[in-house]
């Protein structure tokens, strides 16, 4: 290791080890940029000493000792220590306390035992011999003080084991095996989290899944290294028979490298990197002439096949695959036909040693040198991942010149399909290759930003080829989420809990939540927490300093999250979706994402006036907010993973027409009303209106005139049975939404409040403001009646106290609008389709490990008990006899042996718990 | 004897409550085994007491069903419930393959209710379950079992629970007392374990059962320790104390404060059959309500038996001839199984003196009276165990009858059921089928509070049920008319039921009346008119006859 990585340092440390990147600067940005994710998310209790494995020539080091008070870097090779210590006193930082250490390769000797808060290392581990791995680890357990953290960069896929001497090789290592591996050594795996790398679609394509790896010290671990490299290597430890050589991989890079110099006009650098070829190789006995010569051939050839393709009539072998085409998918043929381009991309085709390959831009299409033998190892590797290898349907987005589906037809039994995102990449791969057998084989083919074939059996799997995502990203993301959508529409039955706030008015909203999902048939809680809110509201009475009210009320929140937890380990959820002030903290909202459950913020609040997302958001994987731009913007940077936009809606049930008796309409009608609370510029536009015949109903509205003959029974709470009949008996409704800044009307008002589509789903008129976001829901002037200004709203009230027909017109529209688009259960149904699109992996997983789905399988011998739990699975029952036995009701016809069974159990388990609880005595 | 399904062939009886149980079955096994020679009879156990039916008697076949294991699984949720449900599908696979032609359900449970069901066995006694799942109890004399157990009909029975198995069973022809086979090896254990002892007395040999299943049915260790010391110091008595090794703690006591090198303790040290071949060694065995006590009835050795606290001499006594028996006479026993006590003041009404001197008394030989000075008839009955002569165990008291005010209510249902139900010529019979009759209620009515009420509820029941024929025949009826019959028929049942609770003496005629209209079969309005016409007729005549019965006692 030392002697190679010297030897790399030396020649060129900035393309060896920090990925070619051409100026200093750039290399310590990059550096910055990478520790920020090494420690992003990781609660530092201690700041004092940090330790970097394989620190290179320390680009991490100066970002760390900013945040650190000391740091250490090791590294096995003395040289690229050196040139650490050169360019950090480059920096001419006297503060920088920064020591760097060379050392064995495999051990931290010099480093005294638990002394470190955070041990890391990036794109160094997986270089490194299996059994140099492991040994760090017991000497991460070492030196790791007892509150400290190992964040480690490795690589997750199928386990890889080259050589010992290959230090270039990237090895990878399966999830299981890492977490006995740690375990072992005296750790607790605490985090596995996706990192960003260089290289990340090279790495996608070779099914390197980079990934951090979270660990705090445990209990005392093995010692015996034998055992834990047993483990990181359960099929052996005798390495991989590679295709080439580590040398040869090595020139082979070199040789790639000094071509590009070359092409790039650095003719010094491109010389320098051959001469290393040439010194290297020799010192490996390879030929560098043979090098050179095949750098020659393949320009050559490059030539050549281009060159071919032009000549040898493109259009012979496009005619013949045209044929198969129209007779299988003719929509393609005609689009083809018709030359309707999907995008307008330049696709240019390439010769390469094994076939043509496409090129779009900087990105080759498939593999720029060996595209048949990188086809057949993506389509190996696919085929083993686990989440492919079962299921009866691939869905390839991608199509490239088909090298890659070709592998994946020819062998195995699964269907495959493909989406293609540009029709010009298929034109110009039926162009250059006879893709006859192929078209033949394929199940289906589409040409689409977003669509999907028809046929997909709900357990069908859809892959990304990284490519794709690099040049129709959002096409293929597009695609993959919809596909995810879908199927876990159709096949998810997460659990789902709902947590209201206290009180407010997002109270109710919880609850249409919770109805919502009901309907939708799903598994759902509806956790209604205002019970709580009597205790959070005696702290104002019990404590009257500021600070120690909030801290009370932190301690208060604490207290009911840890409540929840408890909840939630007897009930385990898939999902948490929590409504605006849900009163959980951040703490219990981690513990919660730690345990796989998907956190959701429902943020109906203006994010301007509420700012305690800015604290809250990066607990929440998802995040829904009745704003765009800016707000959703502004949250993504607080740190939520996913954030969208969701407007509230309505619920047809409580929000619709009621026939009230002559006494509840002269209690609850008028002209015209207002139902809210009195915000500064709903009291200042409603003071104009005293005179009119006008009722306002609801909270904090002044006594003073005019409002004390304007504000009804005392300004109290009212139920939204209450509400609703208000709205019934109005005839004009009207709806200012709230502002404590502006007068009248917010000219830069966006979101819309729920109100709007409560009214409109009661069927009722009314009079709303207008605001940038409602032309989206409704049809100003057609279903509902705006205004912009004060005084608009004045003349808009007299005109339509006069026009009851035209009234009557827009709320029916309005109401129409409102049960077709603005529902809760649309909006529930948008959300879970969001969450799904992304997280469907993840929920799958959690679906897998759901004890139904063992007991299912274990259920096989009697179909119709295995019926009976699949129909308890799907109703989201917990797994227990109780659920099995719920709807077998006696007395309502003859049951049938399983339920005979079944009942005999029940009845065994209460005889036993009877006769455990009242001694043995009973004879009956 | 009356008897359902006389004829049996390939025989299951499902026992799966407690050791005490498994050995009060044996009567009936013999029984069967006597009435149809050539009969193969299964017994399904709970798995613990597997081991004991192989030193049993007429038992051809042994299956066991592990609780432990079903509960287990089932407490462990998820995959334990499928391990659970596998376990008894395989079970009940087995037991179907078996073809049996009778079961007897000996345990009155819901789950062994529908096990039977699941069986599917032709011709069955006891308890079982119908198509719908619920609990049926086909036999008059399962039926009477329920009545009998019920906490405010128990003091009116005195007729033992074997007989009543054993006649649900259809079986007359039986040994007259439980059985055990006393294994060669388990008499040499037996023997060797005396030898062991150390003994310095020479006197009688007798065993001491102090644990009982329920802390309130064992005597306090103190007044086993006095009782005992009466028997080393005065009759010279070697003691044995016997007992499971979950007893240890209640045991030791009794050790240390005896002090005695004539007290050994057995405790542990026997398995069943090895208890089964001790207690064959000695003359007495002193003992509450217990499963030993079984054993020692079953070995030929007498006991001495307390019946403390929920425990019914009458009831579950020892089933053979010439045992003591001890019954507290007190307000608030026999009180109710399922509940604990804090105070069992029943047992401070036998004296260790007492039971010293019944012990001895029954070594010399049978016990038939003993003075009240001995035994207070107003604070304990003493009483013999003795079979009548239609086989049937009963107890006679010994000490005096003076105190028991249920006696008389007792002998009176003793001979109705025993007429009505097993068929018996018993003294004074009335005869059967006959219509009621003003001058016999005259007749019955004398000294049974409520009996009259109940008879007047069965004949309007009868009335009810003619009417209700004529208006189900009666296609131009009005469906309110038949409703407006149901609510009567309703209020009259319930009328019936609650009459039961107010009188207790006639508790036991109403609550064979519920049970009776609860497993009704069919669905055919007609045919469910007749059976119930039959039941009201059936109440009537228990009415009639008890009533007869209770005057003549």
């Amino acid at each position: 290791m030392r002697q190679d990585w010297d030897r790399r340092v030396e020649h060129d440390y900035r393309f060896w080890i920090a990925n070619e990147i051409s100026s200093q600067s750039l290399i310590w940005e990059e550096g910055e940029r990478d520790f920020s994710q090494i420690i992003s998310g990781i609660n530092l209790t201690n700041r004092d000493v940090a330790l970097e494995i394989g620190c290179g020539v320390g680009r991490m080091l100066p970002a760390a000792n900013e945040i650190f008070r000391s740091v250490i870097g090791v590294d096995v090779s003395p040289r690229a220590i050196s040139k650490a210590k050169e360019l950090c006193e480059s920096l001419n930082q006297d503060s920088l306390q920064i020591d760097l250490i060379n050392t064995t390769g495999s051990d931290l000797q010099g480093v005294p035992s638990k002394s470190i808060d955070l041990v890391w290392s990036f794109a160094a581990l997986p270089h490194m011999p299996t059994r140099i791995f492991a040994a760090y680890l017991t000497e991460i357990k070492r030196v790791l003080r007892e509150t400290g953290v190992a964040r480690l960069q490795v690589f997750v896929g199928q386990q890889d084991n080259p050589a010992e001497s290959d230090t270039l090789r990237m090895r990878a290592y399966t999830e299981s095996a890492i977490k006995k591996a740690v375990t072992l050594a005296g750790l607790k795996l605490t985090a596995i989290t996706q990192v960003s790398m260089p290289l990340q679609e090279l790495l996608e394509e070779l099914y390197l899944q980079p990934v951090l790896i979270t660990l705090e010290p445990d209990q005392a671990g093995s010692k015996d290294l034998d055992e834990i490299v047993a483990v990181l290597l359960p099929q052996g430890a005798e390495p991989e028979e590679a295709d080439i050589s580590c040398t040869e991989f090595e020139a082979w890079i070199a040789l790639h490298y000094a071509d590009r110099l070359y092409q790039d006009g650095e003719y010094d650098r491109a010389k320098s990197a051959l001469e290393y070829v040439a010194q290297h190789c020799r010192a490996a006995e390879v030929d560098v002439r043979e090098a050179l010569k095949k750098l020659s051939q393949l320009a050559a050839e490059r030539q050549v096949s281009a060159h071919m393709a032009e000549t040898q009539g493109k259009t012979e072998i496009y005619d013949a695959n045209c044929e198969v085409l129209k007779r299988r998918f003719p929509e393609i043929f005609n689009q083809l036909s018709a030359e309707l381009a999907t995008q307008n991309l330049q696709v240019e085709v390439k010769a390469s040693v094994e076939g043509p390959v496409l090129w779009v831009g900087q990105t080759c299409l498939d593999h720029p040198e060996k595209p048949v033998l990188a086809g057949d190892t993506w389509a190996k590797r696919a085929r083993n991942d686990s989440r492919l290898a079962k299921c009866p349907h691939i869905v390839v987005v991608g199509f490239a010149a088909g090298y890659h589906l070709e592998s994946l037809v020819n062998n195995g039994t699964q269907v495959i399909s493909c989406v293609e995102t540009s029709l010009e990449v298929l034109r110009k791969a039926l162009e250059v290759r006879d893709l006859r057998p192929l078209l033949e084989k394929l199940a289906s083919l589409t040409i689409s930003e977003n669509g999907l074939p028809d046929n997909l059996e709900p357990d069908a799997e859809i892959i990304v080829r990284p490519q794709n995502l690099v040049i129709a990203g959002e096409a293929a993301q597009t695609i993959s989420r919809n596909f995810n959508s879908r199927r876990g529409s159709a096949n998810l039955r997460p659990k789902i809990a709902v947590l209201g706030p206290l009180h407010g008015g997002t109270l109710p909203i919880g609850h249409y939540t919770t109805s919502a999902l009901n309907k939708l048939g799903k598994a759902v809680r509806g956790l209604d927490m205002s019970g709580f809110n009597g205790g959070f509201e005696m702290i104002n009475s019990l404590t009257k300093n500021d600070i120690r009210q909030q801290v009370c009320r932190q301690t208060y929140v604490e207290m009911v999250s840890s409540i929840l937890l408890e909840s939630f380990t007897e009930k385990p959820i898939d999902i948490l979706i929590c409504m605006a002030q849900a009163p959980i903290s951040g703490r219990a909202l981690s513990e919660l994402r730690r345990k796989g459950v998907i956190t959701v913020l429902w943020f109906v609040e203006d994010y301007l006036r509420f700012t305690y997302w800015k604290d809250y958001a990066k607990y929440f994987d998802y995040v829904f907010t009745i704003q765009k731009g800016e707000c959703i913007d502004a949250i993504r940077k607080a740190g939520a993973a996913n954030v969208h936009y969701l407007p509230t809606a309505c619920d047809p049930v409580i929000h619709a027409p009621v026939s009230l008796t002559p006494e509840e309409r002269a209690r609850w009608g008028s002209p015209i009303s207002f139902v809210g609370a009195g915000y500064h510029n709903r009291r200042q536009t409603f003071a104009s209106l005293a005179h009119l015949p006008f009722k306002i109903w609801g909270t904090e509205w002044p006594a003073c005139k005019p409002f004390d003959r304007l504000i009804q029974e005392a300004g109290r709470r009212l139920t939204p049975e209450e509400y609703i009949k208000i709205f019934n008996s109005t005839d004009i409704n009207l709806n200012l939404h709230s502002s404590n800044e502006r007068d009248g009307v917010d000219p830069t008002g966006d979101f819309i409040n729920p109100r709007t589509f409560e009214l409109a789903a009661c069927g009722v008129f009314q009079l709303v403001d207008e605001r940038s976001l409602l032309a989206e829901v409704f049809e100003a002037g057609k279903e509902v009646a705006t205004f912009s200004t004060v005084a608009e709203l004045k003349d808009k009230i007299s005109y339509y106290m006069e026009h009851p027909e035209e009234r009557e017109i827009i709320a029916r529209a309005g109401r129409a609008r409102a049960l077709k688009d603005h529902t809760y259960e649309k909006r529930l149904e948008q959300m879970l389709e969001i969450i799904y699109g992304a997280s469907y992996q993840q929920l799958r997983q959690r679906a897998s490990e759901n004890p139904w789905v063992e007991m299912i399988r274990k259920a096989e011998f009697d179909p119709e008990l295995r019926e009976r739990c699949e129909r308890a699975f799907a109703r989201g029952d917990e797994p227990q006899l109780d659920g099995l036995v719920a709807d077998i009701a006696l007395g309502q016809g003859q049951l049938t042996e399983t339920e005979q069974k079944l009942l005999f159990l029940f009845h065994v388990r209460k005889q036993i718990i009877r006769m455990e609880h009242e001694g043995a005595g009973v004879r009956n | 004897m009356k008897k359902r399904h006389p004829h049996k062939n390939k025989v299951l009886l499902v026992n799966i409550t407690r050791l005490g149980d498994m050995l009060q079955a044996t009567p009936t096994i013999a029984g069967i085994k006597r009435e149809n020679p050539d009969c193969h009879t299964t017994v399904l156990v709970e798995k613990q007491f597997a081991d004991i039916c192989h030193v049993l008697p007429n038992i051809d076949r042994v299956v066991s069903i592990d609780l432990n294991y079903t509960c287990r699984s089932l407490a462990a949720e998820q995959s334990g419930i499928i391990d659970a449900y596998k376990y008894v599908s395989e079970l009940v696979d087995g037991l179907q393959e078996e073809s049996f032609d009778y079961c007897l359900n000996m345990s009155s449970s819901a789950y062994t209710a529908l096990l039977l069901k699941l069986l599917n066995i032709p011709k069955t006694g006891g308890w079982t379950a119908d198509e719908e799942g619920y609990r049926v109890i086909e036999s008059d004399w399962a039926r009477l079992f329920a009545t009998s157990v019920h906490y405010q009909n128990r003091q009116y029975n005195s007729l033992n629970l074997v007989d009543v198995f054993r006649c649900s069973a259809d079986v007359e022809d039986h040994p007259h007392k439980l059985q055990v086979n006393i294994l060669p090896e388990a008499k040499r254990y037996a023997e060797d374990l005396i030898r062991s002892a150390g003994f310095t007395n020479f006197g009688p040999l007798i065993a001491v059962q102090a644990g009982a299943s329920q802390a309130k049915r064992q005597w306090s260790p103190a007044l086993f320790v006095e009782m005992v010391k009466i028997l080393d110091r005065e009759y010279n008595a070697r003691i044995i104390l016997t007992g499971s090794p979950k007893e240890i703690s209640i045991v030791q006591p009794i050790l240390d404060g005896c002090n005695s090198p004539n007290v050994f303790s057995a405790v542990g040290k026997t398995s069943i059959p090895q208890l089964a071949a001790l207690l064959k060694e000695c003359q007495v065995l002193v003992t509450g309500d217990t499963g030993p006590m079984h054993i020692s009835v079953a070995a030929g050795t007498p006991v001495v038996a307390m019946f403390l606290a929920s425990a019914y001499g009458f009831e579950t006594g020892p089933y053979s001839e010439g045992n003591i028996v001890l019954q507290p006479v007190i307000g608030c026993g026999p009180c109710n199984p399922n509940k604990s006590c804090s105070r069992p003041d029943c047992h401070d009404t036998i004296s260790p003196r007492l039971m010293a001197d019944l012990t001895m008394a029954r070594v010399a030989g049978e016990v038939t009276s003993i003075s009240r000075e001995q035994a207070d008839p107003r604070s304990v009955m003493v009483y013999r165990s003795v079979f009548d002569q239609y086989g049937f165990c009963d107890l006679k008291p010994i000490n005096s009858s003076d105190g028991d005010s249920f006696a008389r209510y007792r002998d009176a249902y003793r001979k109705l059921w025993l007429n009505d139900l097993g068929g018996y010529e018993v003294h004074g019979d009335v005869g059967s089928r006959k219509r009621l009759s003003r001058s016999s209620l005259a007749m019955a009515d004398e000294g049974v509070d409520g009996l009259r009420e109940i008879a007047d509820c069965a004949q309007r029941g009868q009335e009810l049920m003619r009417q209700l024929k004529e208006q189900i025949l009666d296609t131009r009826a009005p469906g309110s008319i038949l409703q407006r019959t149901n609510l009567e028929i309703v209020k009259l049942d319930r009328d019936i039921e609650e009459l039961g609770y107010h009188y207790e003496p006639i508790g036991a005629l109403a609550k064979m009346f519920m049970f009776a209209k609860e497993n009704l079969a069919g669905s055919d309005p007609l045919s469910l008119a007749s059976q119930m016409d039959s039941v009201y007729h059936n109440l009537g005549r228990w009415c009639q006859k008890f009533g007869h019965f209770y005057r003549e006692s």
